[in-house]
């Protein structure tokens, strides 16, 4: 008899129920589009912060920052390298998935006809197989975003391309297409100008090459100074700063979870485990920076899903408690007949939560796709669900239906079956 | 006469039969104003935020320090008045950090090292990305200095250690030691009148993961007197909230206006600055639309639902003898009470809000787009008229009796 009650009001009640359910679509669709966006949102700002360049350098231990000060690149000074076979090693590393690029510099000085200048050797565009098969594409290109290149990137086969800072350039009058030739070491090597760039930095008077090209014009063969990595890291916390002091002041149980954790400290920690002579630092201009952008936007996300919940939740809640009161004689009627209070409060309620149910389920696939059009539209890339979105919408669409009634059960509770059925 | 009598007592009618409806529907009334006040506090909150996010982000994004660096023309020095001017032109509002820098080679244990003189509150207000071991310093103990970490290292210096720094004054050239004379005899040349020594404690170790860590940072004015030298910056790092085309034009002004000096944008900060950015203005944009469709329908189909339930009512209004005119005169007049004070109440609630988020978030105050106001209640009042007449004008057409009845 209850269930027959229950579908006759549905059918009967079609476009009332209909409305509700409505309501729960839209509500329950803005919710899970925002939790989705607002849990999806930080890996796709860390991407994004990603074109500020890489966020840890790896140096050999005893090569001091003091080459940078001073200008006093020659041999004897900065003699100190690491070994370029080592640098794929980087993503075999417990975080090696969140490595997205990374590059070995090699630097060193050479003649280009009397001028002393800077030299860079990198991999601009490396196609690489991993001993595990994995296939990989990185390289500087991917790191230095914000260059402005007129002519061409160097590619990486062109070992007898370079790339020339646009202050050097036109110091010297050199355009794209030109040769110049570069002496180190009484080795003479010849190149062309590939493009010239602008860095807005202190690369804007060095010259770009190939590794391997560096690496024979310096007669450093198999070597590189530094490599720069860009991963993607978790903000830090008061963890990750004990851990960056010294990873060994640790608990057992804080260690494993610092280690396990994509810290920018960790993901070091782990660099130096398969860099050989390493020492990772990270680059705090962008580490630390990231970090506040990061949790800042998140925060921001947070704050309007939590506006935006509560307020369809208001809404769904309103709704129901304003039709529950339209029925005030239907019920009053059913009073009369002798149900009893409980009887038509299990009525009502379980009206509301099929209709909740119905709308719910609607409403959370329509939210999904709210979000991927967000995803989509703002970042390129699609929004990855999280299920936990689907408990905590459910949890909240009950506490919502059941709050919404209480308003309307009251009213139930108090109403006289002479009265209303009399029409006041 | 008659007419006009007639007339201000139909209108006395129109707004006790308004006024009564309202009153004998209180609950229901609530229930109204309520979904409206939601939805004009999503509307205003959201739009309030939206406009203000460009700038408040924009600022957040100065932690990653400089981004405009001045340098001066050929081999001149830059002085105060440069400074000042230079300042006056930015303007103090965009100013995030602005602060000059002297590089001094000293020799400390007879080993080269740089000193960089800057007003170190600036320095700090440039870089906040900078970790500190112990703390920044300021201009009242200026003998106190900030140490590169690398440096510490080399020299084993801790918080507190104090250590001997030497060098030639400005103007003065330095003599190099000699063979034929004794370390003391050395030692004697290098303290006289042409040279400086004085002793600095470490106050704070400078940790970056960049090229600072070899550097030691000391008061500018300290560094100045100690060189024996007036002040002279060898370059300027400027932290501006602007984007890269504000910089730019502010640079051309530069030059344009104090021509001894030669501003770089630096272009790793301004370009990905505007990349960024551009992303996550166009997030909250996508995000504010959506959240404003929904709720927009949202607000509209509770109206719906309510006026819907009240055919019986103007069924029997109409069996009374009112015109369609009058019923829906009076459905127009309680939509436009009803969206005015669920609207008015929204706007305030919706201020209230983006205000919190701006504190929570970015800690400071928000700039209300006083527009709002009267754009939030317009909308609302419409939203409610919308849904208040068309689910009534297809009642309109019904002949009372049928509704009466019960059908």
């Amino acid at each position: 008899m209850f269930w027959r009650m229950i579908t006759k009001t549905l059918v009967r009640q079609k476009s009332k129920m209909m409305m509700i359910a409505f309501t729960v679509v839209l509500g329950v669709s803005l919710s899970t589009a925002m939790m989705n966006v607002m849990l999806g949102v930080g890996d796709k700002v860390n991407r994004e912060l990603k074109v500020y360049g890489a966020n840890i350098t790896v140096r050999h231990k005893d090569a001091a920052l003091m080459s940078d000060l001073y200008g006093l690149e020659g041999r004897g000074v900065n003699d100190k390298f690491l070994h370029e076979e080592d640098v794929l090693k980087l993503k075999s590393i417990f975080w090696g998935f969140n490595i997205l690029d990374f590059a070995p510099i090699l630097e060193g000085r050479a003649m280009m006809g009397s001028a002393d200048v800077a030299v860079i050797g990198t991999w601009p565009e490396k196609h690489a197989v991993l001993p595990t098969g994995e296939e990989l594409d990185t390289g500087l290109k991917s790191l230095r975003r914000w260059w402005e290149v007129s002519g061409e990137w160097l590619n990486e086969g062109g070992n007898d391309g370079v790339m020339i800072g646009h202050l050097l350039a036109s110091e010297n009058g050199i355009k794209a297409g030109d040769t110049i030739t570069l002496t180190a070491g009484g080795r003479a090597m010849t190149f062309r100008v590939a493009g010239i760039f602008n860095d807005g930095g202190s690369s804007d008077s060095k010259i770009l090459m190939t590794l391997p090209a560096a690496q024979e014009l310096l007669g450093l063969h198999g070597r590189v100074s530094s490599i720069e990595v860009s991963a993607l890291t978790t903000p830090d916390n008061d963890l990750a700063r004990k851990a960056a002091q010294d990873p060994r002041s640790l608990s057992p149980d804080e260690y494993e979870t610092w280690y396990c954790t994509a810290y920018v400290s960790a993901i070091c920690h782990q660099i130096q485990e398969v860099i050989r002579d390493g020492v990772a630092k990270p680059v705090r201009q962008v580490a630390e920076s990231e970090g506040t952008i990061l949790s800042k936007t998140t925060l921001l996300m947070i704050l309007i899903t939590i506006l935006s919940s509560i307020g369809s939740a208001l809404a769904i809640s309103n709704l129901i408690t304003a039709s529950v009161i339209e029925r005030s004689q239907e019920l009053g009627l059913l009073k009369a007949l002798g149900a009893y209070n409980w009887q038509i409060v299990l009525l009502v309620l379980a009206e509301v939560m099929i209709t909740g149910i119905a709308g719910g389920v609607i409403g959370y696939f329509m939210g999904i796709g709210f979000a991927q059009i967000i995803g989509q539209t703002v970042f390129g890339s699609y929004i990855e669900i999280a299920r936990m979105v689907i408990l905590i919408v459910a949890v909240i669409l009950f506490f919502v239906t059941v709050i919404g009634s209480i308003p309307a059960i009251r009213y139930l509770m108090a109403l006289k079956p002479t009265e209303v059925l009399h029409g006041k | 006469m008659a007419s006009r009598t007639r007339k201000g007592s139909r209108l006395r009618m129109y707004f006790r039969m308004l006024s009564g409806s309202l009153i004998r529907r209180a609950s229901r009334l609530v229930i109204a104003v309520l979904a409206i006040a939601i939805g004009a506090t999503i509307l205003s909150g959201l739009v309030t935020i939206y406009y203000d996010i460009p700038e408040q982000l924009g600022r957040e994004f100065r932690s990653y320090g400089a981004n405009l660096i001045v340098l001066p023309r050929g081999e001149a020095k830059i002085t105060r008045e440069t400074l000042r001017a230079l300042r006056e032109l930015v303007g103090e509002g965009r100013i995030v950090g602005l602060a000059p820098y002297r590089y001094q080679t000293v020799k400390i244990n007879e080993q080269p090292y740089i000193i960089a003189g800057t007003d170190l509150e600036e320095a700090r207000n440039n870089s906040p990305f900078w970790y500190i071991e112990g703390s920044w310093g300021d201009s009242q103990d200026t003998s106190q200095v900030l140490v590169g970490h690398e440096i510490a290292g080399t020299l084993g210096l801790k918080l507190g250690d104090t250590f001997t720094v030497q060098g030639v004054k400005y103007g003065e050239s330095a003599e190099a030691s000699r063979q034929d004379l004794s370390a003391e005899e050395n030692q004697k040349r290098d303290l006289a009148r042409q040279n400086f020594h004085t002793k600095l404690t470490v106050r704070g170790i400078v940790s970056t993961g960049g090229a600072e860590e070899g550097f030691i940072f000391a008061d500018i004015d300290m560094l100045d007197d100690l060189i024996g030298d007036t002040f002279r910056a060898d370059v300027i790092e400027c932290s501006i909230a602007a984007n890269a085309a504000e910089l730019s034009e502010l640079s051309a002004e530069i030059e344009r206006i104090i021509p001894e000096l030669q501003p770089r944008a630096v272009r790793r900060l301004t370009q990905s600055q505007d990349i960024v950015l551009g992303k996550l203005q166009a997030l909250v944009l996508l995000v504010t639309v959506v959240v404003l469709i929904i709720t927009m329908i949202s607000v509209y189909t509770t109206m719906t639902a309510m006026v819907a339930e009240r055919r019986r009512e103007i069924a029997l209004k109409k069996a009374l003898g009112a015109e369609n005119k009058l019923v829906m005169s009076e459905l127009l007049g309680e939509g436009v009470m009803l969206g005015f004070t669920g609207g008015a109440l929204g706007v305030f609630l919706g201020f209230e809000f983006a205000l919190r988020v701006s504190l929570n978030v970015f800690g400071r105050g928000i700039n209300f787009q006083w527009a709002l106001i009267p754009a939030t209640i317009a909308v609302f009042i419409i939203i409610t008229v919308a849904a208040s007449i068309i689910p009534v004008r297809r009642v309109m057409d019904i002949h009372p009796a049928i509704v009466l009845k019960g059908e």
